[in-house]
């Protein structure tokens, strides 16, 4: 044993002869497994087989809130194919050496109990957990493009019956301790001081005796499962994503095979899906989320933000103030009447109850939640906030007068922050003095869902702003990429040509279904009309103009848009745009087909054509500086629009597709990408 | 005691617009406008006192419950008063009697009723027999429990009018008030034309009402003014309705009374130093009060023992008021003050040696009173302070009193200077 390294692992026997394995890993805050914290794991294991007399194990962590976080993700992807093979069958081993210990074993979980840390506790006879916000357990492997591949995709359905375990395997989910207790994934839930005295109850059950599920796991019931299972998936996936579909394969399986034969298949699964491109990207967006939830600004000192003010109780303002008021802060909630704020109120009273149904807060914390909203129409004193955020009409105008009333209301350190979507925010800074604090903060439509938040620099913006406002974005729960104060910032700015793109087809005569079709297939959330509807026409039309201006050669508005905005096809919020929206479903819209010119047929790789739009985008950004890096570029993008995680992002995608070469040299492309004008797509 | 600044809800007819809210939201709406209006940092408090007659069953200690849904800290106590229809003047003065004591320097203060959530009540005899249905284990005995029940444990008691009922007399308030009609011979019209002359003074000054207010988002639209106004309210109108209290040869009538209403009002006091130490712009100081007691058969006379109280511990005249509030709980009972006030006999009847000097009428409830903007019990008291600091700010008056009869038999008056 290595004994210049310090343990990870404590073991202590007390006078009732319960073993007590402790993990702690040291230099860490979280306790992950890797090639040392297994092995050591292994040793330990070893010597409570030696002991004689022991009435039980209980495993349990050190951690504050994490119980173990799961595989070291960093090992786990840096590794070479045998590395990976290795390290597979270590964890197979040693989780299978604890599986077969002869005293009975418990794990006491508290805190975040995720992939390989779940399948320990998996491998353990009895799970209790603590009923602590912390405590979550799952398994989100297939998230990150591969399975729980130590045990986890055999031990699984075994414990809960295939059906459940699938739902587990496959969603993906991070379950809170009560519905994981119903699963049948964790036996008990108790207070964190009360685990370790439940834990070590539960080694009076003795050893658990596998549950015989005769009406689920024969061949017939495991086949109607899994043909179910594999329809909703190719639904939901498109194809794009290998690792569900694996996982299903290799869980069903394990019904009827060996354990010995299915953990041989756990690894060939997970040995075959490390290989593809598919998993990397996926596991790329993870590391890249983390580093926007870590990022740091250099050399300036965030300042708390504990209270603010949102002006503007639309869907954005509303949205906002609920997003904050839901994770703790009071916010004042200001419009220019009192009818406004009504309705501001009622949209964030509808998410809160939206949440509760969801079962994301219980009702009291709702209640809370909503207390913590207060609505004042008036010009009323602002000192006292740290963060105001102008969530109003996109109108510049308007913008600056209230800029103008803003700084005279707030103090000198209050943070000024606006959720501008398309106008410069050096025209907002001209117009306040201490322009040190004018800050943008674009967040996305619906503020609940969506994870990025555009922290925009403008010129005037000190550190200090910028440093405060990525905290602030980051204690809020999302995601902070900072771009710059250029025309449609980032997101806006990338999407833009693309949906112009799939409107001009549109207006040429193409297929609205088709054209929507070629991008789900290609991996996007959402068909570009359809999210032309979602965004709003009249929205998206402003902002194309914008860029349109800031752009004039390169980007132009397609006319039938600005016919279909004056006629009220506004799209979901109008009832009708692209798509009609009523009961029967969404539909295209007779009178918008008919304002189309002649039928034409469209090219087969139409979402390839219009995804490169999108790429050629993104390459213009990085080089004109937008965001700091490519990576910044493709998060925001796969955050922002749902751009397919299995590909990366515009960047990474138009990398691997051969579009353009690594270093981005500002070189001749390949592929002529170019601008509308002079490559049309060609009918 | 500086009074720094008020802010009330509208304040609604029971059963309309306010009726979804119950009196926590409605403390809480005015305590959280009046915290953003004023900008003060809710960590200043010192303590939350709240007057409120019908006491929430679900809501024990209604000031504390409103004081944590405000955003103030929880080391903040809170405690609730009542002093039935002066519970709102009760939380003001208790807050100077615990700053007089050294325990405290700054307070937030004022009265909440929702009289639309007053609830239903079963018999006790009734409640017995739910209790004993629920402690039955079988199903037999369950039955025989259930087979006890009469149709009379059917008709719950209204908890509004057990609440306006006097329990010494067993006489209701309006009852009362026609007591005070028959003793000191205030005849119909006179009340009919009181009302009215309200209705016409609030509508009036429905700007200046809707600038004490902060209006109330309830389902999506927001709640601007009082609905208890109204411009029909003529003599002939009013002539129309027919006696509540007494059928047979009564002159109190729902016109010429005050309205069953919801609202709240909040208001944020200090002492001299803490008020000079935020740098704020106060709305007035309190002078001084008095609470007496009185018949309860006669409870609205209250005014007159408490206001001659007040006078003389102030040694001041009525006439020193630039604007006198007196809560219109009915028509004839204002009126009977009002007399007993100029009139010797009168003042006799109400207890007096001599009347303390006439009202000018047109310092009398300049914005109209609570026959046209309803009276939330609790809440009332602190709407008086509240309008009558308003006006003298708005009109550069000095020295205003504000003065409540109480059911039960009891009188509240309070003394107030503007700080021109």
């Amino acid at each position: 044993m290595k004994n210049s390294v310090p343990s990870a692992f404590r073991l202590e026997v007390g006078e009732d002869r319960i073993a007590l394995l402790t993990f702690d890993q040291p230099d860490s805050p979280a306790n992950v497994f890797n090639l040392a914290t297994l092995e050591e794991l292994d040793e330990r294991l070893r010597e409570i087989e030696a002991a004689q007399n022991l009435a039980g194990l209980v495993i349990q962590s050190a951690k504050p809130s994490i119980f173990i976080a799961g595989a070291d993700l960093k090992t786990l992807s840096t590794a070479q194919a045998n590395e990976l093979s290795d390290l597979i069958t270590l964890g197979q081993n040693v989780f299978g050496r604890l599986a077969s210990l002869a005293i009975t074993t418990v794990a006491a979980i508290h805190g975040a109990c995720a992939g390989g840390g779940c399948e320990l506790a998996l491998a353990c006879d009895w799970r209790v957990a603590s009923d602590s916000p912390a405590t979550r357990i799952g398994l989100p492997e297939t998230r990150l493009g591969i399975i729980p591949a130590w045990g986890g995709s055999t031990r699984l359905p075994a414990l809960v019956g295939l059906p459940t375990a699938l739902g587990i395997i496959l969603s993906g989910n991070l379950l809170k301790p009560v519905a994981a207790m119903h699963k049948g994934l964790v036996d008990e839930v108790v207070p964190p001081e009360c685990l370790l005295a439940h834990a070590r109850a539960s080694l009076t059950k003795g050893k658990r005796r596998t549950k015989r599920r005769f009406f689920l796991h024969n061949p017939i019931g495991t086949a109607l499962i899994t043909r179910r299972a594999r329809a909703t998936l190719r639904t939901r996936t498109r194809g794009n994503y290998p690792a569900p579909f694996k996982a299903l394969e290799v869980a069903s399986r394990s019904v009827s095979t060996t354990a010995l034969l299915s953990r041989r298949n756990e690894r060939e699964a997970i040995l075959d899906l490390a290989k593809r491109p598919e998993t990397k990207n996926l596991t790329r967006m993870f590391f890249l989320s983390e580093d926007a939830r870590k990022l740091r600004i250099p050399d300036a000192t965030p300042a708390a933000v504990h209270s603010g003010a949102v002006v503007g109780a639309g869907v954005m303002g509303a949205g906002i103030a609920y997003w904050l008021s839901a994770r703790g802060l009071h916010v004042i909630l200001q419009d220019i009447n009192a009818d406004a704020l009504a309705q501001g109120m009622k949209r964030i009273e509808s998410h809160y109850a939206q949440a509760v149904k969801q079962r994301v807060m219980s009702k009291v914390d709702a209640a809370r939640g909503l207390d913590r909203v207060v609505p004042a129409s008036g010009s009323i004193p602002l000192k006292r906030m740290d963060i105001v955020i102008e969530a109003a009409t996109e109108d510049l105008d308007i913008k600056r007068r209230i800029f103008e009333d803003l700084a005279l209301r707030a103090s000198p350190r209050t943070i000024l922050a606006t959720n501008t979507s398309a106008l410069p925010l050096r025209k907002l800074a001209s117009c306040i003095p201490l322009p040190d604090r004018l800050v943008g903060l674009h967040f996305f439509n619906p503020v609940p869902r969506m994870k990025l938040v555009e922290v925009v620099r403008a010129d005037s913006t000190s550190a200090h702003t910028l440093a405060t406002a990525v905290q602030f974005v980051q204690r809020l729960g999302k995601l902070p990429v900072v771009v710059a104060d250029y025309p449609g910032f980032l997101v806006n700015r990338i999407l833009m040509p693309y949906l112009v793109q799939a409107g001009t087809l549109f207006e040429q005569g193409g297929d609205p279904v088709a054209i929507d079709r070629s991008m789900l297939d290609f991996g996007m959330p959402m068909g570009p009309l359809r999210l032309l509807d979602e965004v709003g026409l009249d929205v998206a039309l402003h902002v194309a103009k914008t860029l349109s201006s800031a752009f004039p050669n390169r980007l132009s508005v397609p006319l039938l848009m600005e016919s279909m905005v004056r006629g009220g096809y506004l799209g979901v919020k109008s009832g009708a745009g692209f798509y009609l929206y009523d009961q029967r479903g969404p539909r295209p819209t007779p009178p918008a087909l008919a304002m189309r010119g002649a039928s034409r047929a469209l090219p087969d790789d139409l979402g390839l054509q219009l995804a490169r739009t999108m790429v050629a985008e993104a390459r213009r950004c990085l080089e004109e500086g937008v965001a700091e890096s490519p990576d910044h570029i493709d998060l925001a993008m796969i955050l922002g629009t749902g751009f397919p995680p299995f590909r990366g992002g515009p960047l990474r995608y138009g990398l691997e597709a051969g579009l353009f070469r690594p270093h981005h040299t500002p070189e001749a492309m390949p592929v002529e990408l170019g601008d509308l004008h002079s490559n049309p797509v060609s009918l | 005691m500086i009074i720094i600044d008020a802010v009330r809800t509208p304040f609604c007819r029971m059963g309309t617009d306010l009726a979804p809210l119950s009196a926590a939201d409605l403390g809480r709406h005015a305590s959280v406008s009046l915290l953003a209006r004023t900008g003060i940092d809710p960590a200043e408090i010192s303590e939350v006192i709240f007057g409120c007659v019908a006491q929430p069953a679900d809501a024990a200690n209604l000031a504390r419950v409103i004081a944590l849904r405000s955003g103030i800290p929880e080391r903040v106590p809170a405690s609730t008063v009542h002093r039935n229809c002066a519970s709102g003047l009760e939380a003001i003065t208790s807050a100077a009697e615990r700053a007089a004591g050294g325990h405290g320097d700054l307070f937030l203060v004022g009265g909440v009723e929702s009289m639309s959530r007053i609830p239903f009540l079963y018999h006790p005899a009734t409640a017995a027999k739910y209790t004993a249905l629920a402690r039955a284990k079988s199903l037999g005995r369950k039955l025989r429990v259930v087979s006890t029940l009469r149709p009379r444990d059917f008709s719950p008691l209204v908890g509004l009018k057990l609440g306006l009922t006097d329990p010494i007399t067993g006489l209701n308030m309006g009852e009362t008030a026609e007591i005070l009609a028959r003793e000191f011979e205030i005849s119909r019209e006179e009340q009919d034309a009181f009302a009215a002359e309200s209705h016409l003074k609030a509508l009036a000054a429905r700007p200046a009402l809707d600038t004490e207010l902060a209006p109330v988002p309830v389902n999506g639209h927001a709640v601007r003014h009082d609905n208890g106004l109204r411009d029909d309210s003529t003599c002939e109108r009013l002539a129309r309705l027919r006696p509540v209290f007494d059928r047979h040869c009564g002159t109190v009538t729902a016109g010429n009374s005050s309205q069953i209403t919801d609202g709240a009002v909040a208001l944020l006091v200090a002492t001299e130093a803490k008020a000079a130490q935020l740098g704020v712009n106060p709305l007035g100081r309190l002078c001084g009060y008095a609470y007496t007691g009185c018949d309860p058969k006669r409870m609205g006379l209250g005014p007159v023992l408490a206001t001659a109280k007040l006078l003389a511990d102030l040694r001041h005249h009525p006439a020193d008021a630039d604007v006198i509030e007196i809560n219109e709980a009915f028509a004839a009972q204002v009126l009977a003050v009002l007399k007993a006030f100029r009139d010797p006999k009168a003042a006799a009847r109400a207890g007096l040696d001599h009347p303390l000097g006439d009202i000018p009428r047109d310092r009398l409830n300049p914005r109209g009173g609570a026959i046209a903007l309803g009276h939330p019990v609790g809440a009332t008291g602190a709407r008086l302070v509240q309008t009558a600091l308003a006006q003298l700010k708005e009109s550069g008056g000095r020295a205003a009193l504000a003065t409540l009869c109480v059911g039960g038999g009891q009188g509240a008056a309070m003394w107030l200077e503007s700080l021109n």
